[in-house]
């Protein structure tokens, strides 16, 4: 770097030329501003009538009724709008607004091609600081080097040209937020993409954001039904927690995922669901999918598609989880669901590169980890001095081939707080959602499990798990003895008992029953195909006939045993008399 | 005093610009101050012209080129001592607690630090006991040694890493120090939270830099808890327990700033200095003459792949080595370790003695034998197995079973409560195993419980029917 400071010139545009007075006080200003005595230049100009425009260096100070006209709109452009009360608002910025002779700080375009654009002057401006390039695309700077600063574009590149003028915004990355972005889809700058007008928001919140402190949370407690039998008694999701949903594709991720959201429906729970690099008509369906189901009366969607450019799905989920933690820091619960983080590590692959990082494993660049780690360590559980809100993170990973021991699913795991493991044969086999029992964890859910729920759920997860190792073992054997065909049977019908349609979720009260009678064998002689349809007919009878048993789980979450062998009287009478 | 210019940001590494020949030396600490808040990063190379580069210890968000940089000639600098214990730090030695300040007069020490010299090595030669019965008898843990815990993703690292908190620091009486190193800040919540309950906290320091934070943090914050552990070696000749999850992150950390640093990438993207950084920092968790430092690390394994360099590089460090396996974690066998993978340096008949040595040994043969048949298994099925055969197979199975053993920590997941099995109780119940006496008993009773006695109980309930 040069040390030595630079001959600073200025150069005056106006129609007439300065007085000696006007000059006297240009220099003084000037001398005031970069402390050092400055040759000015006067050069004429027809395109400023009744002001002027200063340039120094790649410094402008806009003098013309233009200029501040446009000071003026960009002074009305932050006034925060909510229904109603803009125009009181407005009238207190315009009394309080003085045209100031204020430094645009400008800069040139370089290169620009593949997203990325590398720019010379903004000497002031931040990392990650928004610059505006024209056509009113966005661009955030990745890097700061001695004369020039790398950005990448969240826009199409058709407009920029080398020497096009960029403008400094002076903020750093981040999107609108506020309650009315409830039922919306935006894209990943917070901009509505519906067609139904403008969002009015209540903030502006930066997209990357210091996770909450280790003494800023607490633990987490209180469940997230699903409404799926196998998850809730197994991998229980607690609110602040995050579970990865891992699997091939076409196995029931974002059934889940939806199903999840569906099932928040009167449970206070807002939600987002964050779409990366998907096609555009799926996420459309989606959107359908929850408004005919009445769930976007709570959800936001985040949507990055597929012809989106990189740094546009880059920043998508760091834009979605900046809008969690605006409501999370309201002291509110939070569902959010990046879907997926695969495309979205693939994505900063390609960014990366572009950058001329060097790649390390499968070519994703070092960094990889912590991009997923900074994210997802935002959902949080916070404690009850920061308001005791939540967020709960459900990251989908798509694997090959199912191998979950691949590079990017081995990271997220080793981030999140669990993982359910989706399999394809599980899946085509009619096991519903297929749930690998083995693989699927949950780490802190157990702790967040209704006493009802988990004095139920009891050692369900180890029984399948040894069921399952029992079958392998056995697979050619002829001769069982009792006891481990008895064992086999068993295995076989919790696995009927654990295949659950989309869409039909079911209440934690019916699961505790559910629970109770499978895992008492009360249903051992029932015959394997007719399980589900005897289960379905018993939690009907328990509905008609003996609805305070459901109400009494419901109203203090807990489970006596008094309450447990009524259930199971009920039950096997029912069996009986079948 | 010296002050310098940023003129260039790239990620997490910063170029600044100082007066010729008034440069801060490599490792010096820096800072700047950006919104009111101090910023600190760390010199790591001169690069020609007045410019020296340095990793950021917090986030680069909000730099921009011209920004002041102060050098006051100090390397980082943690507390260390009595006035550590019973408190939470960040990587700067920060208290994190929201409690007091610490005070001015603490004795600080640099975080780097030179490794004990030759002639004040103390090697290790006798067990500690853990009351886990995979790891006492066939990888026994040396006091004073140095122990590895790997694994890949969620198969029950920070678990184990816990319970050996539970039952070694709380036994222990000495001091222990706790390092997170890029794991989630949730599990730092949790084992703080822990800890004040238990009543161990007033012996106890922690050190976190999490995975939400820097590299630069990442990179740093074992050297800080390292030097608190090393204060009370040193200075105070105390027996100390040095816990570390997980020491993976500090190198992953090193390979996300190496690149940026400008180094060229070596084998799968690491950095090129990768076994020199890893040197540096295992040299100094070591025994000395003056007192010892047994130090727990977690590994994570990437990819689940063990020749990884990362994980390979950290294995000759180790007197023992715990190797955590997603099969048999997926077979429900909880703590997951696998049985032929781990190894201990003083798995030796002269120091555990003939008869400990002996089942260790029978033990393994037996599971080696097994594993060897499982593929005949597989095709042909038990009935084509010798009776002698047959015999090994239920025996090695009876044990794979009896190794699970439910822990502490997850005693809320699971409700079943956590044992602690002594030494001995673990060695009779092996040896009763091995000579057959437990033949006749079913596989279902050897699973997940604590002693011998406890299968016979067991066995009595599935008999019943109770189970």
């Amino acid at each position: 770097m040069s040390n030595e400071i630079n001959e600073k010139k200025a150069i005056l545009f106006s129609d007439t030329p300065p007085d000696a007075e006007q000059e006297k006080r240009f220099k003084a200003f000037l001398h005031e501003k970069y402390g050092q005595d400055t040759d000015l230049i006067w050069e004429k100009s027809d395109a400023f009538p009744g002001g002027f425009r200063l340039e120094v260096d790649e410094e402008i100070y806009d003098w013309s009724v233009n200029g501040r006209f446009q000071q003026l709109n960009e002074t009305l452009v932050r006034v925060p709008g909510k229904n109603g009360n803009t125009i009181p608002l407005m009238k207190e910025a315009l009394e309080a607004w003085m045209p100031q002779a204020m430094a645009q700080e400008v800069g040139q375009v370089l290169t620009v091609g593949d997203g990325i654009a590398t720019v010379s002057g903004v000497q002031n401006a931040a990392y990650g600081e928004i610059l505006l390039f024209p056509s009113g695309v966005k661009g955030m700077v990745q890097d700061l080097r001695e004369d020039e600063a790398g950005c990448i574009l969240f826009g199409g590149t058709e407009q920029i040209c080398e020497g096009s003028t960029v403008k400094r915004t002076g903020r750093m990355a981040g999107i609108p937020v506020g309650d009315e972005f409830i039922g919306r889809v935006v894209n990943a700058l917070g901009e509505p993409v519906d067609g139904k007008g403008e969002i009015h928001s209540e903030g502006y919140r930066l997209i990357e954001n210091p996770a909450p402190g280790i003494i800023d949370r607490q633990p987490v407690n209180t469940p997230l039904e699903t409404g799926i039998l196998a998850i809730d008694s197994m991998f229980p999701i607690g609110r602040g927690q995050r579970e990865l949903i891992i699997g091939d594709r076409q196995t029931g991720k974002t059934a889940i995922a939806v199903d999840t959201i569906l099932n928040q429906k009167g449970k206070g729970v807002l939600c987002i669901y964050v779409a990366i690099g998907q096609k555009a008509s799926s996420i459309a369906q989606l959107v359908q999918n929850l408004k005919t189901r009445g769930a976007m009366e709570y959800t936001t969607v985040v949507n990055a598609s597929a012809s989106d450019p990189a740094p546009l799905q880059y920043i998508a989920p760091y834009a979605g989880c900046a809008l969690g933690e605006y409501f999370m820091s309201k002291g509110r619960d939070v569902l959010i669901v990046y879907d997926d983080l695969s495309k979205h590590a693939i994505a900063y692959r390609a960014l990366s590169l572009l950058l001329e990082r060097a790649p390390g494993r499968e070519a994703y660049p070092g960094d990889v980890f912590y991009l997923h780690s900074r994210l997802l360590e935002r959902s949080a559980h916070l404690s009850d001095e920061k308001g005791g809100g939540s967020m709960t993170a459900l990251p989908i990973v798509e694997t090959q081939a199912g191998d979950v021991s691949a590079y990017i699913p081995t990271n997220i795991i080793s981030i999140t707080d669990g993982q359910i493991f989706l399999e394809s044969d599980l899946f085509f086999s009619g096991q519903r959602p297929a749930v690998n029992v083995g693989l699927s964890v949950s780490r802190v859910g157990g702790d967040a499990q209704t006493k009802a729920m988990k004095k139920a759920a009891g050692a369900i997860r180890l029984d399948l798990a040894q069921y399952r190792e029992m079958e392998v073992f056995t697979q050619f054997a002829s001769d069982l003895d009792d006891a481990t065909k008895k064992q086999l049977t068993y295995g076989q019908g919790l696995m009927q008992v654990l295949r659950q349609e989309q869409n039909k979720p079911y209440k934690q009260q019916e699961q505790v029953i559910i629970l109770v009678v499978v895992l008492n064998h009360l249903l051992q002689d029932v015959p394997i195909n007719g399980i589900r349809a005897v289960l379905g007919a018993l939690l009907q009878h328990f509905h008609e006939q003996h609805a305070e048993i459901a109400e009494r789980i419901d109203a203090d979450g807990l489970l006596s045993d008094d309450c447990r062998e009524q259930i199971l009287s009920i039950a096997k009478e029912y069996l009986q008399g079948r | 005093m010296m002050t310098g210019k940023i003129v260039q940001v790239s990620g997490s590494v910063v170029d600044v610009v100082f007066e010729k020949g008034k440069l801060p030396k490599i490792k010096e600490a820096l800072a700047v101050e950006l919104e009111h808040k101090k910023r600190v990063m760390e010199v790591a190379q001169h690069i020609g012209g007045s410019v020296v580069r340095c990793i950021m210890l917090s986030e680069s968000e909000g730099l921009y080129r011209g920004m002041e940089v102060v050098a006051d000639g100090h390397n980082i600098r943690v507390p260390v001592g009595e006035a550590t214990l019973g408190r939470m730090f960040n990587v700067l030695g920060e208290p994190i607690d929201g409690g007091e300040p610490i005070g001015g007069q603490t004795e600080r020490w640099d975080i780097h630090r030179e490794a004990p010299r030759f002639d004040e090595q103390s090697p290790a030669v006798e067990i500690l006991e853990t009351g886990i019965k995979v790891i006492d008898l066939l990888e026994p843990y040396p006091k004073g040694g140095k122990i590895g815990l790997f694994g890949g993703a969620g198969v029950g690292k920070t678990v184990l890493i816990q319970e050996l908190i539970h039952n070694v620091a709380m036994e222990h009486g000495g001091y222990s120090i706790f390092t997170g190193v890029g794991e989630r800040s949730r599990e730092g919540n949790d084992l703080w939270k822990e800890m004040r309950e238990s009543g161990v906290m007033d012996k106890t320091a922690l050190v976190f830099g999490q995975m939400n934070e820097a590299p630069g943090v990442r990179m740093r914050v074992a050297l800080s808890g390292l030097t608190m552990a090393e204060y009370f070696r040193d200075r105070e000749n105390k027996d100390v327990l040095l816990f570390i999850d997980n020491i993976f992150r500090f190198v992953q950390a090193g390979s996300e700033v190496s690149t940026l640093l400008g180094r060229m990438p070596s084998a799968v993207g690491y950095q090129p200095t990768l076994a020199e950084e890893m040197g540096a920092l295992q040299e100094r968790i070591t025994s000395t003459k003056n007192g010892s430092v047994t130090s727990v690390q977690a590994v994570y394994v990437p990819a689940d792949d063990l020749t990884d360099p990362a994980p390979a590089t950290t294995f000759s460090h180790l007197d023992a080595t715990t190797v955590l396996s997603r099969k048999i974690a997926e077979q429900g066998i909880y703590p997951a370790v696998d049985p032929l993978d781990s190894t201990s340096r003083i798995l030796e008949a002269s120091i555990l003695g003939e008869e400990h040595y002996h089942i260790a040994r029978t033990v393994q043969e037996t599971l080696q034998k097994y594993s060897a048949l499982q593929d005949i298994i597989a095709i042909l099925g038990m009935e084509e197995l010798s009776s002698e055969d047959k015999l090994i197979v239920g025996r090695a199975r009876r044990i794979q079973r009896f190794l699970a053993q439910p822990t502490h920590v997850a005693e809320k997941f699971t409700g079943i409560p956590g044992v602690y099995v002594p030494l001995k109780e673990t060695l009779r119940s092996f040896k009763a195993i091995i000579s057959g006496e437990m033949d006749g008993y079913p596989e279902a009773a050897f699973y997940n419980v604590g002693t011998i006695d406890d299968v016979i109980q067991k066995a009595e309930k599935i008999k019943a029917g109770e189970l």
